[in-house]
């Protein structure tokens, strides 16, 4: 099993060169660079001072000269200063927003998880009654509305019109740091995030126990007298698992592309935040470093989900 | 079974145990009385994640709260005061400027002098510090500083913009900057953790991509402020900006014109209107070969119903543009007005034969403006024009590839036969001459419909040259004269835009300058009432 998941991190590393050397190609093919994305059009600086600017950003060099110097300084870990940011090493940036987006998708995942699996038994074991269908029809909108939609409907509810909660950021700005300030922050974007991945995990759990709840082996052990509710817990549920396990791990990217939204929504200061800013203001540096850290991610998560699929299901080996 | 019915409180519980639920009872206090929060870098003047007054395309509007310049814009951006600098003389041969300074100290305590004055120039006029002075100070010969309150400023040659450069070059410590290498000082982290000015407010701290923290500099020579606090909110999106403002997270924020009528009868709130500077117009480049024929310029002019947009898009707060200018000095008595007369415009386009020249086949539209009501004023230009037979394709970009698509030397002509796009008329007027001189053609400059009208290069460069402050208003009319008649653009309008301010906000000074002005804000003045 080590042996196997060292093979994987390797082939990760190859991905994650191949995805800078990808990232780095679509970058320079878009139009615009970061001294056009400086100045507005309605205030032009001289051609001279962008000049000036491109020559010291080192932005005039050939590409391939341009992408070997940064793979150069990459591999000794030093990813060079934002643009937009002078001041701020791209690093240091990226590292900085890996913590509030990792909080916001874990409580998220883990909200998602509880009311998904929980939605998805219910919904199996009362198969067809009302409470069924209509978890069903909540799992379809939730499914099929846009995160920046349900973003905004959230923020505009709970925030605007009922005030429960703060409408942006992580932080009331000028306090010193509570938990509860930081929890009551983190409640609405977590819970919006949540709403997707729920609604998916929510309908493999209720497909897959429905599955396993014909097979003989739940026959058997109801006619062994088995409670009902062991029944679903210990010998269904288990089985039942398992392809849900697999649509978790999958949900992570979903997560990664709702997080972007929720966090431009909510200013919360994560990954997302950085990598809309950065793409808009084509800061290069900060792009192609977010963009590895976010590779490096599921690359990471799907190698977990895989051990965690062989730690359910003592059929399936690594390797 | 029953256990089951267990299971969604189960879910529940451990939902509300994540979370921490007593949440839902603490909602945000209001902010304390003394503080005053807003989205300061919301919208165009707004520059969020900038610290480097070197560096500021924009964001003036803050940065010049904790910093000051040595002379600024008064609030309706109509002339130039003093600020660090309590009065300036203009040597009669435009060539020596005299400042006398004020006396004012830095947040730190020490004294401010001539020699930050000139510390600071210099590193302006510096292009390794990454400053974006560098090519507007090279006119520079010598500064002086015959003593701790007096700078003498001089030049190679007369400028008509050193007054406006020097109003957005926020003055800066020697004594805390002196050490860093040129190079290095952009990369410095003094910029976001330790500033130091001599403004109204002092610098607190930064927290990453949410707020700005100030807090009142109590020894500011002007008084002390009135207000404890200034905090300055981060909005990645304007919707959530305006969500801040309605639940009362912050008291001000820049709007879209579109969301002003939201806003305007609520009693709540205060909206602050004021010119933009930015002159929008339908540009015609010049490479590509529909737009020869004056008369086919002449017949879109004639096409767009500009009252109508104005009225029905704007609301009425846009003036139309006849020329770069629509503020009465620059704009001569007697130029054309191009009513609104579809008639008059297919008549222009049959002689001049527009069926041969392109027909009905797609005319390409770029812009950078993505806002909803940039959206609906093309849609309108679209239906105007298609009614004469031109048929314009709006392309709708952001704004770095605007810019990489028109500003390549050798830029294709068929991406952008059409720009609508926007170009600061002022305070400064000789402003628009990178827009227009035929000298400006990318790579040298941003005349991206590369508009080579021999006339209004003639005019442009007489209007920039001229020393004679009384006669300058002159030049610029006949810039406005040969661009009403030449029409390198089918000039638009010049918008108002939008504040939105708490009406417990009081002597509250915003104005939506470009670039943030900067302009004269007292922020010391600025109070809350309960």
């Amino acid at each position: 099993m080590l042996r196997s998941c060292l093979k994987r991190l390797a082939i990760g590393i190859g991905m994650l060169i191949a995805l800078s050397m990808l990232v780095f190609v679509l970058l320079r093919l878009t139009p615009g660079d970061p001294i056009d994305a400086y100045i507005d059009p309605s205030t032009p600086l001289s051609p001279a001072a962008m000049a000036d600017l491109r020559d010291r950003l080192g932005l005039d060099q050939p590409l391939p000269v341009q992408y070997i110097g940064w793979l150069q300084q990459a591999l000794h870990g030093n990813f060079g200063y934002s643009i937009k940011r002078l001041d701020q090493p791209v690093l240091t940036l990226v590292l900085s927003r890996i913590g509030p987006t990792l909080l916001l998708m874990g409580s998220a995942l883990i909200m998602a998880i509880v009311a998904g699996i929980a939605a998805g038994v219910i919904g199996a074991v009362r198969r067809n009654s009302v409470t069924d269908v209509s978890l069903s029809v909540l799992a379809l909108a939730g499914i099929s509305s846009p995160a920046f939609l349900s973003a905004l409907l959230g923020l505009y509810i709970f925030a605007v019109r009922l005030g429960w909660l703060p409408s942006g950021g992580m932080l009331t700005p000028g306090e010193d740091f509570s938990l509860g300030d930081l929890l009551r922050h983190l409640i609405l974007p977590s819970a919006l995030l949540a709403v997707a991945q729920a609604a998916l995990i929510m309908r493999y759990m209720r497909a897959s126990l429905l599955e396993v709840l014909n097979q003989d082996y739940v026959r058997t052990a109801r006619a062994k007298g088995v409670v009902e509710f062991w029944v679903i817990v210990k010998h269904a549920l288990r089985n039942a698992l398992l392809p849900v396990v697999t649509v978790i791990g999958s949900t992570i990217g979903l997560a990664i592309g709702g997080a972007i939204f929720i966090e431009s929504v909510f200013n919360w200061p994560g990954m997302g935040l950085l990598l809309v800013d950065a793409v808009t203001t084509r800061d290069y540096p900060v792009i192609m470093g977010a963009a590895l850290v976010i590779g490096a991610c599921v690359i990471v998560v799907n190698l977990l989900t895989d051990i965690a699929y062989a730690v359910v299901d003592p059929r399936i080996k690594m390797g | 079974m029953r256990e089951l019915f267990c299971l969604p409180a189960i879910a529940l519980g451990a939902m509300m145990s994540i979370t921490g639920v007593p949440i839902l009872g603490g909602v945000a206090a209001p902010a304390a009385a003394a503080t005053l929060s807003g989205g300061f870098d919301v919208g165009p003047g707004g520059f969020q994640g900038n610290f480097n007054p070197l560096a500021a395309t924009a964001g003036l509007t803050w940065l010049s709260i904790y910093f000051e310049p040595l002379i600024s814009y008064d609030e309706k951006l109509e002339k130039i005061v003093g600020v660090l600098a309590s009065s300036y003389e203009v040597s009669p041969d435009q060539l020596t400027y005299t400042f006398k300074l004020a006396d004012a100290k830095w947040h730190d305590g020490k004294a401010f002098t001539a020699k930050d004055a000139k510390f600071t120039i210099e590193l302006a006029a510096n292009a390794k510090t990454g400053s974006i002075f560098a090519a507007r100070l090279k006119v520079l010969s010598a500064i002086e500083t015959p003593d701790d309150h007096a700078l003498v400023v001089k030049l190679s040659a007369p400028s008509a913009s050193l007054l406006d450069t020097l109003t957005k070059i926020m003055v800066l410590p020697e004594h805390a900057l002196a050490a860093v290498p040129a190079d290095q000082l952009a990369k410095s982290t003094w910029w976001s953790t330790s500033p130091i000015g001599t403004g109204p407010f002092k610098f607190v701290k930064y927290v990453q991509d949410q707020y700005v923290e100030l807090t009142a500099n109590p020894d500011y020579r002007g008084g002390k402020p009135v207000l404890d606090r200034l905090i300055n909110r981060y909005f990645a999106n304007p919707a959530s900006a305006i969500s801040a403002l309605r639940a009362g997270e912050i008291q001000f924020t820049y709007i879209d014109s579109n969301d002003v009528p939201t806003f305007k009868d609520d009693k709540s709130f205060r909206v602050i209107e004021g010119a933009s500077f930015v002159v929008n117009y339908l540009g015609f480049n010049q490479d590509s070969p529909l737009w020869k024929d004056l008369r086919v310029r002449q017949a879109v002019m004639y096409a767009l119903n500009r009252d109508a947009i104005i009225k029905s898009l704007y609301g009425g707060a846009a003036k139309p543009a006849n020329c770069a200018y629509v503020a009465g000095q620059l704009v001569p008595e007697g130029i054309e007005a191009y009513p609104y007369d579809p008639a008059k415009a297919k008549q222009l386009l049959d002689e001049a034969g527009w069926n041969k020249i392109n027909g009905d086949k797609p005319v390409t539209l770029l812009t950078y403006y993505n806002t909803p009501l940039a959206t609906n004023v093309l849609a309108a230009v679209q239906a105007m024009l298609a009614q004469v037979g031109i048929n314009v394709v709006p392309r709708a970009v952001d704004a770095p590839t605007y810019n990489g698509l028109v500003l390549k030397p050798d830029a294709d002509a068929s991406q952008f036969q059409l720009v609508y796009a926007g170009l600061q008329n002022g305070p400064d007027p000789s402003n628009i001459n990178t827009g227009l001189n035929e000298k400006q053609i990318p790579p040298a400059g941003a005349n991206v419909v590369r508009a080579r009208m021999p006339d209004l290069t003639k005019a442009l460069d007489a209007a920039i040259a001229e020393t004679d402050v009384a006669k300058r208003h002159q030049r610029y009319q006949d810039v406005c004269k040969v661009m009403n008649k030449d029409l390198p653009w089918a000039t638009m309008w010049v918008a108002n835009r939008y504040g939105v301010v708490s009406s417990k906000v009081k002597d509250f000074i915003w104005t939506p300058a470009p670039g943030g002005g900067p302009y004269v804000a007292h922020p010391e003045a600025w109070k809350l009432s309960e």
